[in-house]
């Protein structure tokens, strides 16, 4: 019988700059064994029987609503799905009023996703549900950041000291935000390279900027992370073609031989732009890291579920209690 | 006749920076007496100052009213009460209204509404284009005609230069400023918090400060050349403050505001996602604070304007990118900057009474209030010992967008005059 | 509380060697899993193996966390950290003896049950523990118990093992209220 207690009591997760080393460490700990009932004829076990996880949407993602999806049934929870329109919210419904709803219906986890940084904040102070952060804005995406953690470690067990380059829109990137938090925390050397217009001045000082792929190769990175881009960023001129983001910020065909000379690891959060951040042979190289992501993902969400918790519901009055 | 005497207040004397001790008696709605102490005429109401301080009346030459159009987020009647709770006699009522203030007529309804609702007076700014809309001027001269004092597009930014340009050159003829919010649009974009550090962390798009400098810098070039009386809303910026200083400098007539929540908050204030802390211009650096009140003390920054923008919780509630820009803070101006600024001495009364009374009266063409025989007696009686917090039931606005909301801040309002008649706060 | 020592190392060693024997006189060298429930069932069932590792051929050894299968997650004041559990040999059709320090209410086992059926259909399940306090709350028996306890419900046995605690002692403290 386990007589080890965790110390933590968390209700919510909504960005790694909540967390510190020990937590992080503490969760992606715990989603190694979440990890090995994948190899288990019964993937599911019953921790959360009973309990409901709600999916809230307002931002298309069937890639990480159903990586949660998943992760909530094979711990036995309901899984519901409620996707709002952004639009519709602007008209007469506030976020207020939807929370108000899922109250009523007793949810136990939510899980957001929005366009508009801080709404996963905005909803965990207003109810008792456990809210889990699945991307806000540009702001955060911490159980991205920790399944990549997840997956950095499976290949470099002791972080401390291994060096990643984040390359890509790191501006509009809530991934990157939280990708440099906890790697900064788990003492990996970050460094970014993109397009200057797309690399803020204002970015954490611990990330090192870097200007050109000589210069990242001089880093020597242990993993590089290349981060989608959002193929409209072209058109607010933040760089003037694709071709040229390609030739300039790309993993080309030339670059990619001289990852694999150098056995460099590929993450990538998906979904991959071909031919843009990276040549296809990146995607069928045994040291690009993206389908290992995206099985961490469910493990590491699986642990996460775990590790939070909600607080007592408020039971609406009934009729009579009002009368009286 | 009614008198009424005022005992043992702390107040400023005209030209004086240290509060002294003084009886005052009022009548017919003019000073009459200031000593050490008056023997109470016969039948005068007497007001026990000990302890208090006395002020002249403050006034705000930005504020939003919201009616016609906007009654749910504040009406005539409630955001004067506001005004009065935090010791203004005299509020400067901005022309976003729904219809706007963009009509002589509407300028003379707004008016007519205000001097029947309200118990303080209300001065009118029109629209400088119609509809706000930056691209056609307003009858401008009509709309002076009937009272309008200043004529202000608020936040929205003029289209370009030379509609700017024309406005200032059209109004050198006619008492009217004009008032300016700076901006760049291009380069504000779709920002909803100053661009920085702060801005990057909370993945929120920024206003970068340059949209304000460049925006000041291009309004105040284009009075320079063209004359019009120009006056600069709501200053955040320390290069902002630069600017207008050294236009000042070469002899520009130009007056320029800031305001509490600028002088007082930064973009720290923003972490928590409060829409709360969302405003035009957005809150800034420790280091624009700092030069805000530089601004203030030395004169660049003329006033201290609350530009009272009342929004609804429904609207606030909205997330962060939707909910609209504006915080209230008729009632919250002179409690927080006593707070912030006068208790731990940063500031004087004398400089806060310039920047508050002084100035936005002399902006707006009223006679100056000063402790002096003679001079008309509009006042507020301010307890420093007491303390006021800001919470739904304390604030007479319809709305509760403050920053201040659910904090306790030093001071309390405890009575304002006009002439001898006492308005119950 | 009251304290009392109910086993010192000498009555562990002897209880263990004891079981051990039961243990092989039902099964002689029939395949056999030992599968330690954390945290004190898994010394328990490595010292059956060491006992009984040159009596028979067939051994295989597995460790279980029960922590995501209780049934008072809610209850709890804080969560059990996970260790995760180590079954390294086929379930389907293994006869498995599940080891635990001390059996109680039956919660713990019925959840052990749970794991192991979810790796796979066993063809049998024996229970082995160190200690039978008593107070069963589920229809659950230890095949194998080295020593029956007679306890209160709010009282606590607590089982010390070398591995896990420095020493191997057992000790009884007895609620004082009646």
């Amino acid at each position: 019988m386990t007589t080890d207690v965790s110390p933590y009591h968390r209700k919510d997760l909504l960005t790694i700059g909540d967390l510190d080393r020990e937590e992080i460490l503490h969760i992606l700990d715990n989603a190694k064994p979440f990890k090995d009932l994948f190899t288990r004829s019964v993937k599911k076990v019953p921790t959360l029987r009973g309990k409901t996880v709600l999916n809230l949407f307002y931002e298309p993602s069937t890639r990480t609503r159903t990586s949660f999806e998943i992760a909530a049934k094979r711990l036995s929870a309901d899984v519901t799905n409620f996707a709002v329109s952004t639009s519709s919210v602007v008209k007469g419904e506030s976020i207020l009023d939807t929370i108000d709803t899922l109250q009523a219906m007793q949810v136990d986890y939510i899980i957001v996703r929005h366009s508009v940084s801080g709404v996963p904040e905005y909803i965990a102070r207003h109810t008792h549900a456990s809210v889990l952060n699945a991307g806000d804005g540009h702001h955060a995406h911490p159980t991205q950041a920790l399944l990549d953690a997840f997956t950095f470690r499976e290949v470099y067990p002791d972080m401390t000291g291994k060096r990643i380059v984040v390359a890509g829109d790191i501006l509009h990137s809530r991934v990157a935000r939280s990708v440099f938090e906890i790697m900064h925390l788990l003492g990996v050397e970050v460094a970014t390279f993109g397009p200057a217009t797309l690399v803020p001045r204002t970015i954490p000082s611990y990330v090192r900027i870097l200007h050109s792929f000589e210069e990242v190769f001089e880093f020597d990175p242990h993993v590089l992370y290349l981060l989608r881009l959002q193929l409209e960023r072209q058109k607010a001129n933040f760089f003037p073609s694709m071709r040229e983001y390609h030739n300039r910020y790309g993993v080309t065909t030339e670059r990619f031989k001289t990852l694999r000379e150098r056995g460099t690891w590929v993450m990538h959060p998906g979904p991959v732009n071909r031919g843009v951040e990276l040549v296809d042979d990146v995607m069928t190289y045994e040291r690009t890291l993206i389908n290992h992501q995206v099985e961490n993902g469910i493990a590491t969400r699986m642990a996460i579920l775990y590790h939070l918790t909600p607080q007592e519901p408020k039971r609406l009055p009934l009729p009579e209690e009002i009368r009286a | 006749m009614s008198t009424m005497l005022i005992q043992q207040a702390h107040l400023l004397l005209p030209g004086e920076t240290d509060l002294v001790l003084r009886d005052i008696r009022v009548e017919e709605g003019l000073i009459q007496e200031i000593a050490t102490s008056i023997q109470p005429p016969p039948g005068a109401a007497l007001v026990d100052g000990t302890g208090r301080i006395l002020l002249p009346g403050l006034c705000d030459p930005h504020v939003h009213l919201r009616e016609p159009g906007r009654e749910d987020a504040e009406t005539i009647v409630s955001g004067t009460e506001a005004a009065i709770a935090g010791g203004f006699t005299h509020i400067l009522a901005m022309p976003n209204t729904d219809p706007p203030i963009d009509t002589g007529g509407m300028v003379t309804y707004v008016r007519s509404m205000a001097k029947k609702q309200s118990r303080i007076p209300v001065s009118v700014a029109g629209c400088l284009t119609c509809g706000r809309r930056g691209d056609k001027l307003a009858e401008i001269a009509d709309m002076a005609a009937q009272g309008a004092l200043m004529v202000t597009d608020c936040t929205h930014a003029l289209q370009d230069e030379y509609i700017l340009r024309r406005a200032l050159e059209y109004t050198r003829h006619f008492d009217v400023i004009v008032g300016v919010y700076p901006d760049t649009p291009a380069l504000s974009g779709e920002g909803v918090m100053h661009e920085g550090e702060v801005s990057f962390r909370l993945g929120l798009q920024g206003i970068p400060a340059m949209a304000e400098e460049i925006g000041i810098e291009r309004d105040l070039r284009v009075a320079h050349a063209v004359g019009g009386r120009i006056h600069i809303q709501n200053v955040s910026t320390a290069e902002g403050v630069a600017s207008i200083r050294r236009f000042k400098e070469r002899g520009l007539q130009v007056t320029a505001e800031t305001t509490p929540h600028h002088l007082l908050l930064n973009h720290h204030a923003l972490e928590g996602y409060h829409t709360r802390f969302k405003m035009l211009p957005p809150l800034r650096t420790e280091a624009d604070q700092e030069a805000l009140l530089e601004g203030v003390k030395d004169g660049t920054l003329d006033m201290i304007a609350t530009g009272h923008a009342p929004h609804t919780d429904f609207e606030k509630n909205l997330d962060f990118s939707h909910a609209p820009f504006g915080v209230i803070g008729l009632q919250t101006a002179l409690l927080s900057l006593y707070t912030d600024l006068i208790a731990p001495g940063k500031l004087n009364w004398a400089q806060l009474i310039q920047a508050m009374s002084a100035a936005p009266r002399q902006l707006l063409k009223l006679p100056p209030l000063s402790f002096s025989v003679g001079s008309p007696f509009e006042a507020v009686l301010f307890d420093p010992a007491a303390e006021t917090t800001i919470d739904r039931p304390t604030l007479k606005s319809r709305s509760f967008n403050s920053p201040w909301l659910g904090q306790t801040l030093k001071g309390s309002v405890t009575h304002v005059f006009l002439g001898e008649t006492e308005i119950d706060v | 509380m009251h304290e009392k020592k109910v086993m010192d190392a000498g009555a562990v060693k002897s209880a263990i060697q004891s079981l051990a024997a039961e243990i092989h006189a039902a099964h002689g060298d029939r395949p056999l899993a030992f599968v330690g429930i954390h945290t004190r069932g898994v010394p328990l069932a490595d010292r059956l193996v060491r006992e009984l590792r040159y009596r028979r051929d067939h051994i295989e050894q597995g460790t279980l966390d029960i922590s995501l299968y209780r049934d008072d997650l809610d209850n709890l004041a804080a969560l059990p950290t996970i260790e995760g559990s180590d079954i390294p040999f086929e379930v389907e059709g293994a006869s498995i003896l599940l080891c635990d320090d001390v059996l109680f209410t039956g919660r713990t086992i019925r959840a052990a049950i749970n794991v192991l059926l979810d790796y796979g259909r066993p063809e049998r399940i024996e229970l082995a523990v160190l200690a039978d306090r008593g107070h069963r709350e589920l229809p659950i028996a230890a095949t194998y118990a080295g020593i029956t306890v007679p306890t209160r419900k709010e009282d606590y046995l607590r089982v010390h093992f070398k591995e896990t605690d420095g020493e191997d002692r057992v000790i009884h403290y007895q609620s004082e209220t009646s």
